[in-house]
């Protein structure tokens, strides 16, 4: 058994704490810190006030290919891989980073974030396990969550090729094409 | 605008952009990075410097900040030039910040 490091400990709760401001659930808080089912639990309650979400996580990459959620997805994507690109940090504190400038940009344009803290944590995990994959675009260039094995020469992402109903069940808050 | 004048506006322009600078690297250099654009190194220096040292590198006849648009389609979805298939101000900006956050190879 590791020796407890005090230091160690009070990062990781910080940590939590951060998590668990952005919403996160319980299953990301156990995978990212080292603290117990428990004390979790009990921060958990000391921070948001309330008992935690029970249930699984969201498991299916479809999600993420839908025409709406993939927009975020990618917008958070792009930021995750710039930062953890231009410096080194651990995964968790860019997926946290990366989580924050999306949502700023994504108000900035007048949009509500669809993306969740979790989602994005798990949108990540996706993208490690080769379950998912960042494809370029071959209208515009830029880099959107697909398939894991979509091939790249006849990828058109959904803002230069937006599917025929996209848009138009818009509701407040929505990206809008028109 | 005087010659005088236009140095003047280049140095304030200057400070403005380093204090600012300065500030968001101190704040948390890993989203500064993002903001700016710029690499580590480059941060690490911009960080270190004394408010005389920003006084002094302030003063000269260039600017220091860097246009960071370069290329067609970011700037044509900025400005809303060229007629596609998405016209809504808010959509395109989003398009541009996705192909903007793609582009780390200045910052490396």
């Amino acid at each position: 058994m590791a020796t407890k490091s005090v230091l160690n400990d009070s990062k990781q709760v910080e940590r939590a704490v951060a998590l668990i401001q952005l919403g996160a659930r319980l299953q990301v808080l156990e995978s990212e810190t080292d603290l117990s089912y428990e004390r979790l639990l009990r921060l958990y309650k000391e921070v948001a006030g309330r008992s935690p979400s029970k249930g699984q996580l969201p498991f299916s990459t479809e999600w993420f290919l839908t025409w709406q959620p993939n927009i975020h997805a990618s917008l958070f994507q792009n930021t995750y891989e710039y930062l953890t690109k231009v410096s080194a940090m651990e995964d968790i504190d860019a997926i946290m980073k990366a989580y924050k400038l999306y949502t700023e940009q994504i108000t900035a344009c007048g949009v509500e974030p669809l993306l969740s803290i979790t989602r994005a944590w798990r949108l990540v995990k996706f993208i490690d396990n080769n379950m998912l994959s960042m494809t370029k675009c071959s209208k515009c260039g830029g880099h959107f969550v697909s398939e894991a094995y979509e091939n790249s020469r006849h990828y058109e992402c959904g803002l230069c090729t937006p599917p025929a109903r996209a848009g138009k069940g818009a509701v407040a808050g929505g990206i809008l094409l028109h | 605008m005087t010659n005088e004048q236009m140095l003047t506006e280049i140095r304030e322009a200057n400070m403005t952009y380093l204090m600012l600078a300065q500030s968001l690297i101190r704040q948390d250099k890993a989203e500064a990075l993002f903001r700016l654009g710029m690499s580590e190194e480059s941060a690490d220096m911009i960080g270190a410097l004394s408010p005389a040292q920003v006084m002094k590198i302030s003063s000269g006849n260039m600017l220091l900040c860097r246009f960071r648009v370069d290329d067609d389609m970011v700037w044509n979805l900025l400005t809303n030039h060229t007629a596609s298939k998405v016209d809504n101000d808010a959509t395109t900006k989003l398009h541009a910040s996705i192909l903007m956050a793609g582009r780390y190879a200045e910052a490396m």
